[in-house]
């Protein structure tokens, strides 16, 4: 315990933690820059060494030193004494231009919330037309009006960002209106209108907060640009956007004049926005200005093999496809020790054979597919055992190596047709491309071969479904697809995970009697992942059952149905609903497949068995030879069942 | 394709028509009398008369507007109260600076920000992925002018690689255009890069995840082709259709940016025209600014429906 306590600690110390552990830090930071500024602006006539109007032009364009820390300006005024004094006009403009926005955004868009109809219409229609000219634009028209100024260009902002404050208003009424009415399932009345209030208050609040920080951020910009283009601050009062104003105009002679209200505008606004970004996440999760949580860093070399079992390895025939032996494959945990999903997994598939792989989802099945193909996501890594495919180790091919096998020697067909087709391509140009990237062919080639295998899977009018977009055909349509970009370069094994789950039952069979079809006349091996016994039984020669991470049974299919031998296989048959009963009671296996880590030391079974026994708690092996299962008690149990 | 445009056309029309009204019903509340504003006020009665008779101001503001909407169909924008000189003329002449630096910092913003999205998105929490995070949010705390400014001090000033000031139009050499519209399309596009990246990069994370592109590599494709043209195909669909919006912001900051570079493009057109009231200008400028959202939005939606088949109208 205590080595696995320092183990960890070490290993989080090494990872660089900019965001999770150093955000504290930099909420801290930006929280003491900003009451910096509070304190800068308060005090200003305290704190500056110097009047910021005060001129000296036998001083101008000094840089820094002791009696003038920043320098002075091209009027020999002192431009720290001017940057405190920014703080106090950035500080006023801040507060000025966000209230007056909050004053007139919040009622006007709560009244138009609440009244609805042709005033809720046209403010809308106005608001649309404010915001789709640019900020900076709509603040000049209402300063033509105005008239230049600080007060006045912030009445401008106040106007400009009202708009954001009225439509987060009316949409929080229109909300709760709906909550409201659902709730008290009639029309609202006037009496109704204090209950709508009492909604609307409490809701509003946070988004209300977020939206100010993001408005404090946007107005100090924004004054800082008008001050700048001289229509905001006028000289000779010192605000960050004028003293940049007369730093451009000295550019070439004194650049250093930019450098000290820049900074100062930069931090600001990142401060507000850091501070803004806090308190959004707070809000979306409950005010807890918590780390984020780091995803485990990869380590998987701790998770220590499972050791296999003799008898698992599957004897060697000539016309064997696949050959996995001893598969391992780990996810990364947070504590940086590997945890295990699939142990000790060996299977084999011949020339033309479909071997299922069945199990609760959870077993590992679908993930032993993809580790075939080494397609598990960043934080899985296979660990151990060896993946043979046509007589070569896959995991020891570089990943150049692999992309060649993908497509060419095993493809695979996911379980939604709907999502694994790229939404933004014709389905005929997602086979040709395959065409064309994996064999070569021209583009002509390719889109006569891409129709051919479109009409060989068995849909009407190739010619014209190949130029249709996936989300216009039907799910087994788009599964017929998928096989066909799946098969489009002739690979000896095909992984099909579930192809049939997601398809209306009365689509399910024409797809797998495709299936059955397509491997007579092409011959691959085929690895069938599925939840569903019964289809299992009907595709399958020969069937896997998996249960958290591990083969508990294999056996030709006739055999494994008249007798099978596990516990967990005679609990899955029982539960399989059959045809000829119409309201089938389901005896489902009582609770649910441990979750990886969570997993009996001995029979990972053993916590659902009704057989279980004292020597079950030790790590059972898989026995046998042509069928083979993971139980100790299984010749009794069998025999038992037999009679 | 064609009748997506058209019916996009015909959603934006009202807006066209909502900020004409606005800008003309707005500027006319002017609590100063332009005609004091411009003969001062020595002038005779009859004076004022006679200008508020040649501007039309006696007339009712409905008409008033009827007529100058009118005008501007045509493409008159009226003149200056000034110099009398044309609106459309002016604006005219000024568009093509605009239009320049907007464009060429749009496309900066847009090559920059996929960049540093996708970088980050293929390694999230990797050190490039932070880089990107930190450089975005410190990008979008960053001026523009202020950026512009010290991007004159090191590439005009110091390395003189650049022109400090000015603009060449792209008919009278595009090699000074180019030269004279890199730096200020640099500084204005900053912050609309790292606005993009954060969009791209939270997209692209959502769409590598998705099946399809699971389904793509297992069918062999390359890890660039995968992420380039499948991946990054989707990811734009979010992207693009808060593109308009960005472009909107560039315009806007075009105005300001031009004044650190001295340009003479919109921006000091509309700084003088504020400064001196001068309505014809102001509502001229921003009747041809909502014009060009409105052919930037078409723009987008166009491209939108071309990423996003499931947009076109069928
Ligand atoms: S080994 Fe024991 S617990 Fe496991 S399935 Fe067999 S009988 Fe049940």
């Amino acid at each position: 315990m205590t080595a696995r306590a320092t183990d960890s600690g070490a290993t989080r110390s090494r990872r660089p933690r900019w965001l999770a552990g150093g955000s504290f830090v930099i909420v801290a930071v930006a929280a003491a820059v900003l009451a910096l500024l509070l304190f800068l602006a308060i005090f200003a006539d305290l704190v500056s060494p110097y009047d910021p109007l005060t001129q000296n032009l036998m001083d101008s364009l000094q840089g820094s030193s002791a009696a003038h820390w920043l320098g002075t300006d091209d009027l020999g005024r002192d431009v720290l004494s001017r940057l405190i004094y920014g703080c106090r006009i950035a500080v006023i403009a801040a507060a000025e231009a966000t209230t007056i926005a909050l004053l007139i955004g919040v009622p006007i868009g709560l009244f138009i919330g609440y009244r609805g109809g042709w005033w809720d219409w046209i403010v809308m229609r106005v608001v649309e037309a404010i915001v789709s000219i640019p900020g900076i634009m709509v603040a000049i028209v209402i300063l033509a009006l105005l008239g230049t100024g600080l007060h006045k260009a912030m009445i401008a902002l106040g106007i400009l960002f009202s708009t954001s404050f009225l439509r987060l208003a009316r949409g929080v009424v229109l909300a709760e209106r709906e909550e409201v009415y659902v709730r008290s399932a009639r029309v609202i009345g006037a009496s109704d209108s204090r209950i709508l209030l009492r909604h609307i208050l409490p809701n509003i609040a946070p988004p209300l907060i977020v939206q100010t920080t993001l408005t404090v951020g946007a107005v100090l910009l924004a004054e800082a640009g008008l001050s700048f283009i001289g229509l905001g601050v006028q000289p000779p009062d010192a605000s960050w956007g004028t003293m940049l104003s007369t730093a451009a105009a000295y550019m070439d002679l004194h650049p250093f004049l930019a450098i000290p209200p820049g900074i100062a505008i930069i931090l600001t606004v990142l401060s507000v926005n850091l501070i803004g970004d806090v308190i959004r996440d707070g809000i979306g999760r409950g005010i807890t200005v918590a780390a984020r949580h780091d995803t485990p860093v990869a380590r998987f070399e701790a998770a220590s093999a499972v050791e296999p079992s003799a008898a698992a390895l599957p004897p060697l025939r000539p016309d064997e496809v696949l050959r996995v032996e001893g598969l391992q494959v780990t996810v990364a945990s947070q504590d940086g020790t590997g945890v295990p999903l699939i142990t000790d997994l060996s299977l084999s598939i011949a020339k033309g054979e479909t071997l299922g792989l069945v199990g609760e989802s959870g077993s590992g099945k679908t993930l032993t597919g993809l580790a075939i193909l080494g397609l598990t996501s960043v934080a899985l890594r296979t660990t151990h055992g060896s993946i043979m495919l046509n007589g070569r180790d896959l995991r020891s091919l570089s990943q150049r190596e692999i992309q060649h096998v993908r497509g060419n020697e095993v493809a695979m067909v996911f379980q939604d047709p709907t999502t694994s087709l790229n939404p933004a391509f014709t389905v005929g140009s997602q086979i040709a491309e395959v065409l064309r990237a994996k064999k070569g062919l021209s583009k002509k080639e390719a889109w006569e071969r891409t129709v051919a295998l479109i009409d060989r899977v068995g849909i009407p009018r190739p010619e014209e479904r190949a130029r249709a977009f996936p989300h216009e055909l039907s799910g087994g349509m788009a599964q017929r697809i998928a096989i066909a970009r799946a098969l489009s370069c002739n690979p000896s094994l095909l992984i099909a995970d579930e192809p049939t789950t997601a398809l209306d039952v009365t689509v399910q069979q024409e797809i797998l009697d495709l299936f059955r079809d397509l491997q007579a006349e092409f011959g691959m091996a085929i690895l069938f992942v599925t939840h569903d016994l019964a289809v299992a039984a009907d595709i399958c020669d020969r069937i896997s059952v998996m249960y958290a991470g591990e083969m508990v049974e294999m056996a030709e299919v006739g055999r494994l149905f008249a007798r099978p031998r596990h516990p967990y296989t005679r609990g899955l048959l029982t539960a399989m609903p059959h045809a000829s009963d119409r309201n089938p009671p389901l005896p489902t296996i009582r609770g649910n497949v441990p979750r990886p880590g969570t997993w009996p030391a001995g029979c990972r079974f053993s916590n659902r068995c009704d057989f279980r026994i004292a020597a079950c708690e030790r790590r059972i092996p898989l026995t046998g030879t042509n069928r083979l299962v993971r139980c100790i008690r299984a010749e009794e149990l069998s025999l038992e069942a037999a009679q | 394709m064609l009748r997506l445009v058209f019916r996009r056309l015909l959603a934006l029309a009202p807006l066209l028509f909502i900020v004409s009204v606005l800008t003309f019903s707005f500027t006319s509340l002017l609590p100063s009398d332009p005609v004091d504003l411009i003969i001062g006020d020595t002038g005779t009665q009859e004076q004022h008369e006679m200008v508020r008779e040649r501007l039309g101001l006696n007339q009712p503001i409905v008409v008033r507007y009827v007529q100058w909407l009118g005008r501007a169909v045509r493409g008159d924008l009226g003149n200056s109260f000034f110099n009398s000189v044309s609106v459309t003329g002016a604006v005219m002449q000024r568009l093509p600076v605009t239009l320049s630096l907007t464009a060429v910092s749009a496309l900066i913003a847009i090559i920059v920000g996929i960049a540093a999205g996708v970088a980050a998105a293929l390694r999230p929490r990797s050190w490039i992925d932070r880089l990107a995070t930190v450089g975005a949010t410190i990008g979008q705390a960053i001026p523009n002018f202020w950026f512009g400014l010290l991007l004159v001090a090191i590439f005009a000033v110091n390395l003189r690689w650049f022109p400090a000031t000015g603009f060449t139009p792209i008919s009278v050499s595009p090699w000074d255009w180019l030269r004279s519209v890199t730096l200020p399309a640099v500084a204005l596009g900053l912050s609309s890069s790292a606005a993009i990246a954060r969009q791209v990069r939270s997209a692209m994370v959502g769409v590598l995840q998705q099946d399809y592109i699971r389904a793509a590599r297992a069918q062999g494709l390359s890890a660039r082709r995968v992420i380039l043209k499948h991946a990054l195909t989707n990811a734009m669909v979010p992207v693009v259709a808060v593109l308009s919006f960005q472009i909107t912001v560039l315009l806007g900051g075009a105005l300001i940016v031009e004044q650190v570079f001295a340009i003479n493009g919109l921006g000091t057109l509309a700084i003088t025209a504020v400064r001196q009231q001068d309505i014809p200008m102001i509502q001229g400028l921003v009747l041809v600014m909502v014009g060009l959202v409105v052919i930037v939005q078409l723009a987008t939606d166009v491209i939108y429906g071309f990423l996003n088949p499931k947009a076109r109208p069928s």
